[in-house]
C-alpha cells in the first residue's frame, strides 16, 4: 500500500527463430515493460546489435496511417470512442483489406468534392471582392475597355479630382474608399492622370466578365450559396459515414497499433547472430504465470533468468500498488511526480487527508451537494481515464465537505437551524444572516489554533516519511547524517512550540507556563525548549550548512496550515454576503409590503442569490481543491517526497474493440 | 476605560462613537493587512507565474513542480488573512 509494486527484473533469452512467438506471448500477456537495449561499444557487447522489425511492420504502418488519416478527416480520436462490442480479430483480417479500401477510396472522393466546393467558394469570394467597388457604377463591364481613342481609369480616390479636358466621370463615395471611373480622349491621358494622382488615385484593374457588376454579383453570390449547401450536404454524409465507420475503424487501429507494436518490438530487443536477448521488467506476482507461458509457446527452448535489482544503475518502472477507494487520488500524484521505486508511495495518506483538508475548507451542506450532483452529472462529459478519476477525487472531497458542513453546521452560509456547531463555528455574526437571532458567532482562536495542530502533526508525519526514505534510500555516513538532519528539522520545530507554551499560555495547547521558573520568564519549558531548537541546529547543520538558513520555513510551513481556516472562513463570508444581499436586502423587505413592481425586485433577488453562489461554488472548488492539494505539495511533500520515478508501460494493450 | 471616559467628555463624543470608531480602525488595519500581501502575492507571482507556463509549455511534465512554485508566494496572503482575521476578531 505505501509501497509500490514489487517488480522483477527479468531477462529472456532464445534462438532467433523463437523470438515471433514470445513477442506474440509478451504482447498478450501485458506485463513486460521492455527495457530499450541500446548498443554500446564496450568489452563484452561484440556482436550484439538492436534487432530488425518484424516483417509486414512497414504495411501494418502504413494501413495505421491511412485509418489514422481517415478518423482525423472524421474529427473522432480512439480514446473518445465508445466500444459497444468487440470484433473478434480473425474475422478482421479477413474483411480488413477489403472494407478499408473501400472505405478509404469514399472518404477520399468525398474529401476532393469537399475541397472542390470550397475551392470555388474562396474563388468567387475574390470576383466579389474585385467586383464590389464597380458595382456602384451602373455600366456593364465591356464598356471599359475595347476603345480606340478614349482611355480609361478606374480606381480609388481620396477627393473628386478637377479635371480640366473633356471627360466622363462616374463617382462613388462608399464608407471603405471613394471610387471613381474617368473616360477622357486618349490624347489627353497624360493630364488625366497627373490630375488623378494629385487626387491620391490608386488604379484598380477592371475584372474580367461581361453584364452589370449587380448582376454578376447577385450571380456570385448565388453560387457561393449553392456551393456551400453542397459543402454541408458532404459534411453530413461524412458525419453518417462517420457514425457507421467509426467503430470498425477504432477496431482496426486497435489491431494495427497492436501489430506494429508487436513488429516493432525487435527494435527494442537486442540481437546476436543466432539469439535475441530481451531485458524488462514484470510485477514479481507475475514472474511465474509469465515464465511458463513462455516456455510453453516455445516448447522449452528459452532461458527465463530473474536478474538481481541494481538500485544504483537500474531505473525500476513503478506501478502504483493501492486499495480501489485510493486509486483516483493517484492523478494528483501523478501531477506532481510518480514516486520512486524505493520512496514510500504517499497516495494513501494524500487520498485520506486531502478530502479531509477540503472538507474544512469548504465545510458545507449545500455546497458539498452541489459538488456531489457535478461529481456525478459530469461523468457523462469526462470519458478520459483521468478526467474519471479527477471526479471521483471530488466526490469524495465533495462528501466530506457535507460531512464537515453538518460539523460546522452551515447550509450555503446559513447556519443548520436547531444545529450547533459540533466543530468550531465560523459563523462570521452572531445572528444569521438576515437579522434572526441564533447564530453562533465565529471561533477565530480556536479555529486557528486548530490549523496550526493540523499543520504541526502533518510536517511531523511528513519529517518521519523522511526519516524513513532516508533509512531506506541512502548508504554509509549520508544515511546516519540525513535521518538525523529529518529528526533535527522536527527537534527545532518541537523545540520551538514548546518555548512558546512555556512562555504564553494559548487555547488547545498544553499549557507549560506553570513549570518552574530558571531565569526571569524562562521556565523549565523553556529550557528544553531551547536544547531541542540547538540540539536540531547542530543535526541539521551536520547534513548540510546551507541549510540552516532555510530554519524560519519550519515557522511559515506552519503557518501556512492557516490557509485552512482563512480560505474558508472567506468563502463562508461570501456566502453570508450573497445571501444578506439577496435576502435581507432584495426579497424580504419585498414579501413585507408586497407590490406588484416588488416581484421584479423578487426575481432579481432570486438571480443575484443564484448568481453569488454559483460564483462562491466555483471558488469553493479552486480554493478548496488548489489549497489543499497545495499543502500537500509544498508543506508535506518537501519532507520526505522526491518522485521522479519512471511509469511502468507494460509491452501489451488493453483490448477495446477487438477480442482474439 | 476611564481614560476613553475623559477623552469622549473632551471631544464631545459618546462611547458608542470610540467604539465604533476603533472597530472602523480595526477593521481599516484588516484591509491593508489582506490588500498590500495581495498585491505582494500578485507581484511574486507574476514572475513565477509567466516562466512557469513558458516551462510547461516546453514540457508538459513540469505542470506538477510548475504549479507548486507558483503557489509557494501565496502563503504571503494567507498571513495578511489572517491577520485580518486576528485583529476584526481578536
Amino acid at each position: 500500500m505505501l509501497k509500490p509494486r514489487q517488480m522483477s527484473h527479468l531477462f529472456i533469452t532464445g534462438s532467433k527463430n523463437q523470438m515471433e512467438p514470445v513477442i506474440q506471448e509478451l504482447y498478450r500477456q501485458n506485463v513486460f515493460h521492455i527495457e530499450e537495449f541500446v548498443e554500446q561499444t564496450m568489452e563484452g557487447y561484440e556482436g550484439v546489435k538492436i534487432g530488425t522489425p518484424l516483417p509486414g511492420a512497414s504495411e501494418a504502418a502504413s494501413k495505421l496511417i491511412r485509418i489514422r488519416s481517415i478518423e482525423n478527416t472524421f474529427g473522432v480520436k480512439l480514446e473518445d470512442v465508445v466500444p459497444q462490442k468487440r470484433v473478434p480479430v480473425q474475422q478482421l483480417r479477413e474483411t480488413i483489406d477489403t472494407k478499408l479500401s473501400a472505405i478509404v477510396s469514399e472518404v477520399e472522393q468525398i474529401q476532393a468534392k469537399k475541397s472542390k466546393c470550397e475551392a470555388a467558394v474562396k474563388d468567387l469570394e475574390q470576383k466579389i471582392n474585385e467586383l464590389k467597388p464597380f458595382a456602384a457604377i451602373p455600366l456593364p463591364l465591356e464598356m471599359y475597355s475595347g476603345y480606340q481613342n478614349i482611355a480609361v481609369f478606374t480606381g480609388r480616390i481620396s477627393k473628386s479630382p478637377d479635371l480640366i479636358v473633356p471627360n466622363e466621370t462616374y463617382f462613388s463615395h462608399a464608407k471603405e474608399g471613394n471610387f471613381i471611373a474617368v473616360f477622357a480622349p486618349a490624347e489627353h491621358s497624360g493630364k488625366v492622370q497627373l490630375s488623378l494622382l494629385q487626387a491620391n488615385f490608386v488604379a484598380v484593374p477592371v475584372p474580367k466578365g461581361e453584364g452589370l457588376p449587380q448582376d454578376l454579383l447577385n450571380l456570385y453570390t448565388e453560387q457561393i450559396a449553392a456551393h456551400k449547401k453542397e459543402v454541408a450536404l458532404i459534411q453530413e454524409h461524412l458525419e453518417a459515414m462517420k457514425k457507421e465507420q467509426i467503430e470498425f475503424l477504432a477496431a482496426c487501429e486497435e489491431l494495427m497499433s497492436a501489430d506494429v507494436d508487436k513488429a516493432e518490438a525487435p527494435l527494442r530487443f537486442a540481437l546476436t547472430n543466432e539469439a535475441f536477448l530481451a531485458e524488462g521488467w514484470v510485477p514479481t506476482d507475475r514472474v511465474d504465470v509469465l515464465s511458463d507461458a513462455l516456455v510453453k509457446v516455445t516448447g522449452g527452448k528459452i532461458l527465463v533468468t530473474v536478474l538481481p535489482i541494481d538500485f544504483e544503475h537500474d531505473s525500476v518502472p513503478v506501478e502504483y500498488n493501492n486499495p480501489s477507494f485510493v486509486k483516483p487520488m493517484q492523478v494528483l500524484i501523478d501531477v506532481f511526480n510518480r514516486p520512486r521505486y524505493t520512496e514510500i508511495d504517499p497516495t494513501l495518506m494524500v487520498s485520506i487527508v486531502f478530502p479531509i483538508f477540503f472538507g474544512l475548507i469548504l465545510g458545507d451542506v449545500g455546497y458539498g451537494f452541489i459538488l456531489l450532483a457535478m461529481a456525478f452529472g459530469l461523468r457523462k462529459f469526462f470519458k478520459g481515464e483521468e478526467g474519471q478519476q479527477l471526479l471521483a477525487v471530488l466526490r469524495n472531497a465533495s462528501i466530506s465537505s457535507i460531512f464537515f458542513g453538518l460539523l460546522y453546521s452551515e447550509f450555503l452560509g446559513f447556519a443548520i437551524p436547531g444545529l450547533k456547531p459540533v466543530l468550531f463555528s465560523r459563523h462570521l455574526m452572531a445572528e444569521t444572516a438576515h437579522g434572526e437571532a441564533g447564530g453562533h458567532g465565529p471561533m477565530i482562536p480556536e479555529l486557528m489554533v486548530m490549523s496550526i495542530w493540523i499543520g504541526i502533526l502533518h510536517i511531523t508525519l511528513g519529517r518521519i516519511l523522511g526519516m524513513i526514505n532516508h533509512a531506506r534510500q541512502d548508504h554509509g555516513e549520508h544515511r546516519i547524517k540525513a535521518v538525523l538532519a529529518n529528526f533535527g528539522w522536527l527537534a527545532v520545530m518541537w523545540g520551538i512550540l514548546i518555548a512558546i507554551w512555556s512562555i504564553a499560555a494559548l487555547p488547545l495547547m498544553p499549557n507549560l507556563t506553570g513549570l518552574p521558573a530558571v531565569v526571569s520568564i524562562v521556565n523549565l519549558g523553556g529550557v528544553v525548549g531551547a536544547v531541542l531548537i540547538v540540539l536540531g541546529v547542530l543535526f541539521i547543520a551536520r547534513d548540510s550548512v546551507l541549510e540552516v538558513v532555510e530554519i524560519p520555513t519550519i515557522i511559515s510551513h506552519v503557518l501556512s496550515y492557516a490557509r485552512i481556516v482563512a480560505v474558508g472562513l472567506s468563502s463562508v463570508a461570501i456566502a453570508m454576503v450573497v445571501n444578506f444581499i439577496a435576502i435581507g436586502m432584495f426579497i424580504e423587505p419585498q414579501l413585507k409590503n408586497f407590490s406588484i413592481f416588488g416581484i421584479f425586485i423578487i426575481i432579481a433577488g432570486l438571480v443575484i442569490f443564484l448568481l453569488g453562489h454559483a460564483l462562491n461554488t466555483a471558488l469553493g472548488i479552486l480554493g478548496g481543491g488548489l489549497h489543499s492539494i497545495r499543502l500537500h505539495y509544498v508543506e508535506f511533500f518537501t519532507k520526505f517526497y522526491k518522485g521522479g520515478g519512471k511509469k511502468y508501460m507494460p509491452f501489451g494493450m488493453k483490448q477495446r474493440f477487438t477480442e482474439n | 476605560m476611564a481614560a476613553e471616559m475623559v477623552a469622549a467628555v473632551d471631544v464631545g463624543m459618546s462611547l458608542e462613537a470610540i467604539k465604533a470608531s476603533q472597530m472602523g480602525m480595526k477593521a481599516l488595519g484588516a484591509g491593508v493587512a489582506v490588500g498590500l500581501t495581495g498585491i505582494g502575492t500578485g507581484v511574486a507571482e507574476m514572475g513565477i507565474g509567466s516562466a512557469a507556463v513558458g516551462a510547461v509549455a516546453e514540457n508538459k511534465d513540469m505542470f506538477g513542480l510548475a504549479l507548486l512554485f507558483t503557489v509557494i508566494p501565496e502563503t504571503i496572503v494567507i498571513f495578511g488573512l489572517v491577520v485580518g482575521l486576528l485583529l476584526l476578531f481578536l
